[in-house]
């Protein structure tokens, strides 16, 4: 799981990015390799194929040198970053979404060999993701956040700018709507 | 009952290790008391459970990840792209702002005169406007379809000029676009944009028309620009693009009319 955002590092984080503004490729590294694996949980969550999870990634990252320039210095950083990740995750589903329906599931060769040596396990994958894209995208990135990049309810709310009682509602929203979506694959009834 | 329903909105942030010491007693005492609580806690706590064997799988597709050459190969591929856009613009600094619409009108200018001249050849010279008549049949619907073209062109371009404008609003520290050469571009966007009013007449292009009108409100917010701005007033207008994403609907629009076939 990728580390969570410490505090000292916005001061870090600016100067980085100023020089990147100048032109620096290191900085620039530095910055991908801090939040990569970050956006591939995000990415990997909506999508569930590797290949297409690591493309997502490398386009966001493209597009961060692309805009470095109209982030301004004071601004959350991560929070600015994981914006554009969010924005281009929904192009890529949109685009994803008019290949092929949705709720197909692709199987390439990899999601074929995971189902066969663990079927059980493959099967309870495939319900959740499907699940998780059947829910509210606000309250699906809650809880991807927690659940998948290890978040507390307060850093959610750092990164997206919302209030600690709205993340707690959030993932009380989701929890539901999954436990029901889920309710006849977990032994189903009342 | 009634401490039930109270419980139940807490359940997940429970589950979670979420709750404060004290709640979090209170609701592990009232789960040892009621066996229906319980039973619903149970299911709760399943659906986390599935949630962590898909956080297992995230874990291990990641583990199967190089991170330190990706970042490298990322890194080096937006300096790349980054680079070969700025060795080639499309024009020079200043280039489009200045000349294009100048060199617009001329050619604007010079079609309208060669037809207007070739209309008053044919009226002094009727036996060949009667020679001529028959050679040419433009089918009706090709000629709408070349309309919609050139109005898809004429959007494509205000929008490109607008995200231009916009982003140096975003960027702009200092009020820079009240400046009067700024204030002039505006004023010259205002005006296209009553041209392509006419233009955008079209169902085929609602969406374009509904993206540009917004453009519009702004430009004209922007057109009262005074350089004694307040930075409140500056931040509003930031705000207003921002929250409407325009510059987002912008790209989405720019997009969908380039792929859209003639």
């Amino acid at each position: 799981m990728p580390s969570n955002h410490k505090p000292g590092c916005d001061e870090q984080m600016e100067l980085l990015v100023d020089r990147v503004k100048n032109g620096d490729r290191e900085a620039f590294v530095r910055i991908v390799a801090a939040y990569q694996q970050k956006v591939f949980v995000l990415a990997y969550s909506l999508l569930r194929d590797r290949e297409d999870a690591l493309d997502l990634v490398q386009e966001v990252f493209m597009r961060v040198y692309e805009k470095i320039g109209s982030y301004r210095s004071g601004e959350n950083f991560q929070a600015w970053l994981m914006r554009i990740a969010r924005n281009l995750s929904i192009d890529f589903l949109r685009r994803r979404k008019k290949s092929d329906s949705l709720s197909d599931i692709n199987l390439d060769r990899a999601e074929l060999a995971a189902e066969i040596s663990d079927p059980i396990s493959y099967q309870t994958n495939v319900l959740i993701h499907k699940a998780l894209m059947s829910i509210p995208e606000k309250q699906r990135l809650v809880f991807i956040l927690h659940h998948f990049e290890g978040l507390k309810y307060e850093e959610i709310a750092r990164r997206l700018g919302i209030a600690g009682g709205t993340v707690k509602s959030l993932h009380f929203k989701a929890v539901q709507k999954l436990k029901k979506s889920l309710e006849p694959a977990l032994g189903g009834g009342k | 009952m009634k401490a039930c329903r109270k419980y139940k909105k807490e359940w997940v942030a429970y589950l979670s290790r979420e709750l404060p010491e004290k709640k979090a007693e209170e609701i592990s005492r009232h789960l040892q008391e009621c066996p229906l609580c319980r039973r619903e806690m149970e299911k709760t706590a399943q659906v986390l459970g599935l949630a962590g064997n898909f956080g297992e799988e995230l874990e291990r597709v990641m583990d199967t990840v190089d991170w330190e050459s990706l970042a490298e190969t990322i890194a080096s591929r937006a300096v790349e792209k980054n680079k070969k856009e700025v060795q080639a613009p499309a024009f020079p600094a200043g280039w489009q702002w200045r000349w294009q619409p100048l060199l617009a009108g001329m050619f604007l200018g010079l079609i309208l005169g060669g037809l207007l001249t070739l209309g008053l050849i044919n009226q002094r010279k009727p036996h060949l406007a009667a020679r001529q008549e028959p050679s040419v049949s433009v089918p009706e619907d090709l000629l709408e379809r070349v309309e919609v073209a050139l109005a898809r062109k004429s959007t494509i371009e205000y929008l490109e000029r607008s995200e231009y404008l916009l982003l140096e609003l975003l960027k702009d520290g200092q009020n820079r676009l009240a400046e009067p050469e700024k204030q002039a571009v505006i004023r010259q966007m205002l005006t296209e944009k009553k041209y392509l009013n006419v233009l955008l007449d079209d169902w085929r292009l609602m969406k374009a028309k509904n993206i540009c009108d917004q453009i519009e409100l702004l430009f004209l917010e922007l057109n009262q620009l005074s350089p004694e701005l307040s930075a409140a007033e500056l931040e509003k207008l930031r705000k207003m693009v921002e929250e409407n994403q325009l510059l987002l609907k912008i790209n989405l629009v720019k997009k969908e009319l380039q792929q859209s076939e003639v």
